[in-house]
């Protein structure tokens, strides 16, 4: 132990020490610059969704129908969204359009805003106030639901807005917690099918008989699960309603 | 050391090492946000706050285990103990990187909603008693909260003002954090992704720090400071193992240690503990006729246990005897700084 | 419950305020001569007062009380370092390994099941 350099912070590095720090100096910006590296080149495709302002605004007519989360059946469409479509809809920002729909359920409604798509899963955001949802011109027919029948499916449940393209990610754990928001804010949910059901990957999810869905499903947000229910054709959107009973994890 | 404070007590190591860090801050995130997109083969991007915060999250990540390598490193090889110098500059800006990345989440993932953020934060999820699907979000809450209390108590002022046995045990709080970061990791990010390399990473590290600190404590265990022994005056170490220049470290009953020094030819015992963080004066050495810390270089008279002027500190004294070749000390210390006549040793010493 | 915690939040860092206007303007002097005359720092020592008030006002008075230099100075708690450094490893191999336990695998090989038919199949 006789002449081991001692290395003393206000004093220039002992001869014998310098090499040794000069070493590990390099070791630790190559580390972070390695780490950075594997970290940074190892992050998984966020899927595509995405908000599709290219598209242009959309200025459509259709007939609202509550499931309870407000849905747009379009009567009148655009090149983007052809009539004969069913739209889920949301307002900007965490919140979905509960207040503004429940007036005009089962009537016809003049609605404008900005399309998200993640392959055929299509939601709406709506422009502010009136602007973005207003009536336009009375009662209509609402088209009528097709039972499909009882099911269980294996999935994800996330919120319809970030998973269709408000983020990217928008779905799984890490972002669990935001898409409980959305929910909170009565954005509405969708369930992400492991395969398709009717040739449809993602449907409205909601509770028994088409009410919110229920709060025992949160603890499931972002997992995958398997859960029965029943699943109603609505237009060409489908619309699970589970029973949260059976929730539960796969694998 | 003390005398008016000031913001910071630059020298040139502290300079190269700060220099040196940032340098390694700056280079993760250039690479991270600026070199791996590149090479991304997705079909679109990840929203750029998400990738900030990401790029932030696992800078602080990988900055934190470097920062819990250091420890152990020096005490199981003591080349390393200049990293020990300065690590509370480490330590603020990984609390800085962290505070960042913190920012990006709460301004993302926690905004435009009719909840405010931190409320958010604290409700959104609920799931406390499952382990997949938990609040991962609090314990990175409880990590950085930790991280900012060390880094707001990092100036000296606060060892002297706290004390340095209390202001330790608040920077032990270390030790949870690095904890709840990894939870925060295992129970977000590592449930999520798929590639091998990135759970690698992220377990590898933890892993690292793990080993080394049990291997520190192993290490302490086969190296550990002799028991001074005895009724009344204890010994402490013989005559023949003494270096000029160095101590000898003995326990003392109440737990803690003295550090036995041979300086020109006469022995003076002083408190083992620095009076600045506590560190192991006996590890250190006599420099300029005056013992120096082996961690930040804070200096004593080994007769009185002063600092020189103009500094202030002190360090209890230890009255000394030799008894035939054994150095006994009384183990009752004498107040910091209060003078003690040193020993000679036998001129016929071996 | 989280709004309450968040002005529970709120009210401790603006009582760290109050302590930190009269502890940096006047208490700093009285019980650390190396601070008097040592203006530049003080504002760094703002963000910790505003974390650890309590503490802060217990060691003014207990420093106004039984001066600075205490034997309890001198008393590392290094032992701690064990316990310290096993219990962080245990919670961190726990938390790896039920981590890792939970996590889960895209359930792309379970194929949905119709239990019953629609009424309107």
């Amino acid at each position: 132990m006789s002449d081991k350099p001692f290395f003393i912070g206000y004093m220039p590095a002992p001869e014998g020490l310098r090499a040794f720090l000069v070493i590990v100096a390099a070791a630790v910006i190559g580390g972070m610059a390695g780490a950075s590296w594997v970290l940074g080149v190892g992050q998984d495709d966020p899927g595509p969704g995405a908000v599709r302002g290219d598209y242009g605004r959309q200025n459509l007519m259709g007939i609202v129908e509550l499931v309870p989360y407000p849905l747009l059946h379009v009567v009148e469409g655009s090149d983007t969204i052809p009539e004969g479509t069913t739209l889920m809809m949301s307002a900007g920002n965490k919140a979905g359009v509960d207040a503004r729909a429940l007036p005009l359920d089962g009537q016809l409604a003049a609605v404008s805003g900005v399309v998200m798509e993640r392959g055929d899963l299509q939601m709406l955001q709506l422009r502010g106030g009136r602007r973005g949802l207003g009536p336009g011109g009375g009662p209509m027919d609402i088209p009528e639901p097709v039972d499909m029948g009882r099911w269980r499916l294996a999935g994800e449940i996330c919120d319809g807005k970030c998973l269709a393209g408000a983020m990217r990610p928008g779905r799984g754990l890490a972002h669990r917690a935001c898409a409980a928001m959305c929910l909170l804010g009565d954005v509405p949910p969708v369930f992400v099918s492991s395969q398709p059901v009717d040739g449809e990957e993602f449907m409205l999810i909601t509770g028994p008989d088409e009410t919110p869905l229920p709060k025992e499903a949160y603890d499931f947000l972002s997992q995958y699960v398997s859960v029965e229910g029943t699943i109603k054709r609505h237009g060409d959107l489908l619309v699970f309603s589970i029973d949260a009973a059976t929730l539960k994890l796969t694998n | 050391m003390s005398v008016k404070y000031i913001p910071v007590q630059w020298n040139p190591n502290k300079w190269f090492y700060d220099g040196i860090m940032l340098v390694g801050v700056f280079v993760f995130l250039w690479v991270f946000l600026e070199i791996a997109p590149g090479v991304l083969s997705h079909e679109r991007p990840i929203n750029p706050q998400i990738h900030n915060a990401r790029a932030f999250g696992a800078c602080a990540f990988v900055m934190l285990t470097i920062i819990l390598c250091i420890g152990p490193l020096a005490r199981l090889d003591r080349r390393f103990l200049p990293l020990l110098y300065n690590r509370r500059h480490f330590g603020v800006m990984t609390a800085a990187v962290a505070l960042t990345h913190a920012n990006y989440v709460l301004g993302w993932y926690f905004a435009f909603s009719h909840i405010p953020p931190l409320e958010g934060l604290l409700s959104a999820n609920q799931s406390y008693f499952q382990v997949a699907g938990f609040p991962f979000e609090l314990l990175g809450l409880f990590s950085l909260i930790c991280l900012l209390l060390l880094a707001v108590t990092s100036h000296d002022f606060w060892l002297k003002f706290l004390t340095a046995p209390v202001w330790k045990r608040i920077h032990f709080l270390i030790y949870p954090a690095y904890a709840a970061l990894v939870g925060h990791v295992a129970l977000g990010i590592l449930q999520d992704q798929q590639t091998h390399m990135v759970s690698a990473l992220f377990i590898g590290g933890p892993v690292l720090v793990c080993v080394l600190h049990l291997l520190a404590v192993v290490h302490g265990r086969v190296k550990a400071d002799r028991i001074a022994k005895g009724h009344g005056w204890l010994a402490v170490a013989n005559v023949a193992e003494m270096q000029e220049g160095r101590a000898k470290i003995a326990r003392l009953p109440d737990g803690n240690r003295v550090a036995v020094f041979l300086h020109e030819g006469k022995l003076s015992a002083i408190s083992n503990a620095c009076a600045h963080q506590n560190g192991p004066l006996g590890e250190g050495r006599i420099v300029d006729c005056l013992v120096t810390c082996p961690w930040h270089g804070f200096q004593y008279d080994v007769r009185t246990g002063q600092s020189p002027a103009p500094f202030t500190e002190r360090v209890p004294t230890f009255a000394v005897r030799l008894n035939g070749k054994i150095i006994e000390v009384d183990p009752t210390p004498n107040p910091p700084g209060t003078p003690v006549k040193p020993v000679p040793l036998p001129e016929a010493a071996p | 419950m989280a709004a309450t915690l968040v002005l529970l939040g709120k009210i401790w860092l603006w009582a760290g305020a109050a302590v930190a206007a009269v502890f940096l303007t006047f208490g700093l002097d009285r019980i650390d001569e190396d601070a008097q005359e040592a203006y530049v720092f003080r504002p760094l020592l703002i963000p910790g007062v505003l974390m650890i008030w309590p503490l802060v006002l217990w060691r003014w008075w207990h420093i106004e009380r039984h001066g600075d230099i205490t034997m309890a100075r001198y008393s590392p708690v290094r032992s701690a370092h064990t316990a310290a450094a096993v219990a962080m490893s245990i919670a961190i191999i726990l938390v790896l390994s039920f981590g890792w336990n939970a996590r889960q695998d895209w359930p792309g090989d379970v194929a949905p099941v119709q239990m019953t038919k629609g009424s309107d199949e």
